[in-house]
């Protein structure tokens, strides 16, 4: 079977549809058994140290597994990855561009498709019947993040780790939905969890690999992961293209914000942790976020490379959940 | 009651000990000096501090934060986080309830906005030395300025990098070499300090400003912050000691 890499979430219905597995080089690389081996080798090769973890991560990673041709995102994405595209064709990886019209225009967001179903020797319709195979999945991945906010079963990392992998089912649809069957299984069972803050997680997936279980040691927990949710398509159309105009990570931020603003209301949401990663242009939108988002307190966290919490970052999650908590003590009492 | 904070500072550890409302003493020591003093197999033991050479170790409550601030296992000792303890010891200390609080640490920079007593939000430096204690620290040594003298100089100040700690220093080096007074150098350092935390105490407008941390003791940052952002700067009377104090002091009702 074909191994096709990807850079972020594109339509990975087409790839399926071509009998190809996708592969998230972001997943690859950050669930490797030496993520930091990736960054290192990706700067040993000449990457700059002040350019994103996560390019350097999936350059490494895109090196170290097989790989048919990677889809990259040239549009919607960082302009990092329009270069680790160029990168990589030099290394032998041949690149398809896919490109997200920052506009949403349906025309163009439909073309990009079309050409992308003519790359991989497939027909539109065999994409759509791709899309009804993966919406079985993805009905589940709603109900993990339902089970996260509503039953409290769920943890904060549980969201997470199922969430993310929606962008490639971990290149095996069939294999995923039994995981995701059986954990939800488990999860059924379970008694609520017993954290009282709640928090949502904006940003770019976290490069830490313990903020979430950190944060569920000082008495709080992710119940809304934004762009993870995002990956698991949650809109409820069947126009392959509307969708994929809906999905609101590559385009501009207002959407976000909407999309936050809601979820975090209707999640009871205690406190945002905003996520940045450092050298990376979304680091900006805080500007934004902390605008239009002041109803509720925000932190901002950023990550460099791919580990544990340095202890800095854990002071300031800890005393965030600090803040928090009198808060909340202090608005009971009133 | 008698109540001991510790405030486990990258520089400095600072221990005030407390009778109830009553300070009975305030000590520091050199986290390095209090590391290797107070090792021991089952974790950190405060009692082998000089400081408890001729006193008795009798505390009812001991409160620890900073950094270090898990390291110092002792039993009951409780553990709060430095956001907190310092927001409870300026509260303490200046008896007011709505401030923002800058505390400019060894290493990092704390804003916290108090209101009716508690933190309503708080920003911290980014990950880099600019702006804190330790940027002027080495300044003063290069120049051969006793820190307590660098805030003596707030007088036409050489323009001196705010991005960061390393070519600030570069920067000094060039200025030496072109034969800039050493005042001006001194001032420059103090307005880059004052620059970088501009930044952050733009976030929190309040009425009342309140400065604590070894930084509060330099006269030329109080003035420029002063000068930029329009307000009087408050430096209550142990600004170094504000983390340790706001520990001891927490179980008394007067804080709460």
């Amino acid at each position: 079977m074909k191994r096709i890499g990807i850079t972020t979430t594109v339509p990975a219905e087409f790839i399926f549809a071509a009998g190809a597995a996708p592969v998230d080089l972001n997943n690859i690389f950050v669930a490797a058994a030496d993520p930091g081996g990736m960054v290192e080798r990706a700067e040993a090769d000449g990457l700059p140290r002040a350019v994103c973890g996560w390019i350097k991560g999936m350059y490494g990673a895109a090196l170290s597994c097989r790989l048919d041709s990677v889809i990259a995102v040239s549009d919607g994405d960082c302009s990092h990855t329009r270069t680790l595209m160029e990168i990589l064709g030099e290394e032998g990886i041949h690149a398809i561009p896919f490109a997200y019209p920052y506009d949403r225009d349906y025309g163009l967001l439909k073309l990009q498709m079309e050409k992308l179903a003519a790359t991989l020797g497939i027909t539109f319709a065999d994409a759509l019947a791709a899309m009804r195979k993966m919406d079985a999945i993805r009905e589940k991945l709603h109900r993990i993040d339902l089970m996260t906010w509503r039953d409290n079963t769920v943890s904060g990392f549980e969201n997470h780790r199922y969430l993310v992998s929606a962008s490639d089912m971990d290149g095996d649809m069939e294999r995923f939905g039994k995981q995701v069957d059986a954990f939800i299984g488990e999860a059924r069972e379970r008694a609520a969890l017993p954290q009282k803050i709640r928090l949502a997680f904006i940003g770019v997936p976290p490069i830490f690999t313990d903020i979430y279980q950190f944060l569920e040691t000082r008495g709080a927990r992710v119940v809304f992961n934004e762009v993870q949710r995002q990956f698991t398509f949650p809109s409820d159309t069947d126009d392959l293209v509307e969708r994929y105009r809906r999905y609101t990570y590559p385009y501009d931020i207002f959407s976000r914000i909407a999309d936050i603003k809601s979820e975090a209301e209707k999640r009871d949401v205690h406190g945002i942790i905003h996520y940045v990663q450092s050298f990376c242009h979304h680091q900006m939108e805080d500007v934004v976020f902390r605008k239009h988002l002041s109803r509720l307190p925000i932190m901002t966290v950023e990550g460099d490379g791919p580990g544990p919490l340095d202890a800095r970052t854990r002071l300031r999650l800890e005393s965030f959940c600090e803040m928090l908590a009198a808060k909340r003590a202090a608005k009971a009492a009133s | 009651m008698k109540t001991l904070g510790v405030d486990v500072g990258s520089r400095y550890v600072k221990l005030a000990a407390y009778s109830g409302d009553e300070p009975v003493f305030a000590e520091m020591a050199d986290t390095i000096a209090f590391y290797t003093a107070c090792r021991t197999p089952a974790g950190l033991d405060l009692r082998r501090l000089d400081t408890f050479k001729n006193r008795p170790f009798d505390f009812d409550r001991i409160v620890s934060t900073g950094y270090g601030r898990y390291n110092v296992k002792l039993s009951g000792a409780e553990v709060i986080s430095e956001i907190r303890a310092h927001a409870l010891g300026a509260t303490y200390q200046t008896g007011l309830s709505d401030f923002t609080l800058l505390d400019i640490g060894g290493q990092d920079t704390k804003v916290i906005r108090v209101r009716a007593g508690e933190v309503d939000d708080f920003v911290m430096n980014d990950k880099c030395a600019a702006g804190s204690g330790r940027y002027l620290e080495n300044i003063s040594r290069m120049l051969g300025v006793p820190p307590e003298e660098m805030g003596n100089h707030s007088q036409n100040p050489v323009e001196l990098s705010v991005t960061c700690a390393i070519f600030g220093e570069s920067e000094v080096i060039g200025n030496i070499a072109e034969g800039v007074a050493i005042g001006r150098i001194c001032a420059g350092a103090n307005l880059s300090v004052a620059q970088r935390l501009v930044a952050l105490v733009r976030r929190f407008p309040s009425p009342a400003y309140v400065v604590t941390g070894g930084v509060a003791k330099n006269g030329a940052v109080l003035e420029f912050l002063s000068q930029k952002t329009g307000a009087a700067m408050t430096v209550p009377e142990h600004p170094v000691f504000n983390g340790a104090i706001g520990c001891a002091l927490m179980h008394t009702a007067r804080v709460q």
